[in-house]
């Protein structure tokens, strides 16, 4: 009887040791689809600021604002994402060279990151023009990145 | 042995214009689509203007003056043949309008670039960039064709790389300013070569011209705008 429970405590240390291991390691696909949904929300709040500045839709001084907001701290959030076990992943369109050149891809995500600070304190300031610079060089920001390390489709 | 050389007139105003105006417009496409950000509301500007050039030119090869006429310029594959195995002799063999195979070269780009105007309409860069008609198609479409638009680019200029080697082979190695034609409209032609003498050559008015150029511009405003 001793002997059942010693093993049985036994068990359950090693499934519960199992179980923190898994937790506390992502799988690489949630890690790439975390990344994706980050992307997926900075296009949706860049773009309405797009249509804004290139007066498709009238200008709403609140929804910048807010929107800038929100992209100034997803700007900070998808890096973290690119770990070198996802480039086993197949579901991405992310370049293996993102993992070889990390210098290069810590420099670009960076710049997205200053030229979204700069888009969300023009958007606070109300400048509508200083608004329309800013928004030019973080798509600028995006673009390069995409040139250099995201498969072109 | 003189050779009778004479000045002829044989690029109309319209063609020319159209020659310099594409060569402009696309530098500014070419830098515009690489640096992206705010330039991309004018790259689609100037690809507007490129499809109402390109439109006008396709009207122009019809409606045209006598070397403007695709009729004039795009011969057999026979000639075609014939023409490339007298262009690696020594001698000249200048032509009045276009030659078999620049003939050819014009077709293929006007082709190239009504697909890469044409697939602009509906691309999108996943950015902050849609094409005037992205709206149209679905998001997998779009993308397919933005897919082109990249592709077609890129042969796009091998393209234009392939018309400047020519232009210039012509201007080293046949002594033939293909270059200078094309700014003033005058070719100096051997005009006893072939014993046809002067090329005929009839010129369209600039009135044509013009509003058939109207008439392109009319077309992109409301494929772009849909005004309906």
């Amino acid at each position: 009887m001793k002997k059942k429970v010693l093993m049985g405590a036994i068990a359950l240390a090693i499934g519960a040791g199992v179980s923190l291991q898994a937790s506390a390691q992502v799988k690489p696909e949630t890690l790439v689809k975390q990344r994706q949904a980050v992307m997926t929300l900075q296009g949706k709040y860049f773009g309405p600021i797009g249509a804004m500045v290139q007066a498709k839709m009238p200008w709403d001084a609140a929804v910048v604002a807010r929107n800038a907001g929100y992209l100034e701290a997803l700007s900070k959030m998808p890096w973290d994402g690119f770990q070198p076990v996802t480039a086993e992943v197949k579901d991405t369109d992310a370049k293996p060279e993102i993992y070889k050149e990390s210098d290069k891809f810590r420099a670009e995500s960076q710049k997205l990151e200053t030229e979204t600070a700069k888009l969300a304190a023009a958007a606070r300031s109300g400048d509508q023009n200083a608004v329309k610079t800013a928004f030019g060089e973080v798509g600028k920001a995006c673009k390069s990145c995409h040139d250099d390390f995201r498969v072109k489709r | 042995m003189s050779q009778p050389l004479r000045a002829v007139k044989i690029w109309d105003l319209p063609v020319r214009l159209f020659h310099w105006n594409l060569v402009g417009l696309l530098a500014f496409l070419v830098w515009s689509g690489k640096t992206g950000g705010n330039a991309m509301e004018y790259h689609m500007y100037a690809g507007y203007w490129v499809l109402a050039l390109v439109l006008f030119r396709v009207m122009w090869g019809f409606a045209g003056s006598t070397h403007a006429r695709f009729a004039n310029f795009l011969a057999g594959p026979g000639r075609a043949i014939a023409f490339a195995k007298k262009l690696m002799s020594k001698a000249p063999a200048p032509v009045a309008g276009h030659n078999p195979l620049g003939g050819w070269m014009v077709l293929v780009l006007l082709l190239s670039l009504l697909v890469q105007t044409g697939t602009g309409l509906f691309s999108n860069d996943d950015i902050a960039a849609e094409g005037p008609l992205f709206a149209l198609v679905s998001k997998g479409l779009s993308d397919r064709l933005s897919t082109i638009h990249s592709w077609n680019f890129n042969l796009l200029l091998l393209l234009t790389a392939l018309h400047v080697i020519a232009v210039l082979f012509h201007l080293l190695v046949k002594k033939e300013n293909l270059v200078t034609a094309m700014f003033t409209g005058v070719k100096t032609l051997d005009v006893s070569a072939d014993g046809t003498g002067i090329p005929v050559t009839r010129f369209v008015s600039a009135w044509r011209s013009l509003a058939l150029f109207v008439l392109a511009i009319v077309a992109v405003y409301l494929i772009v705008k849909r005004p309906f």
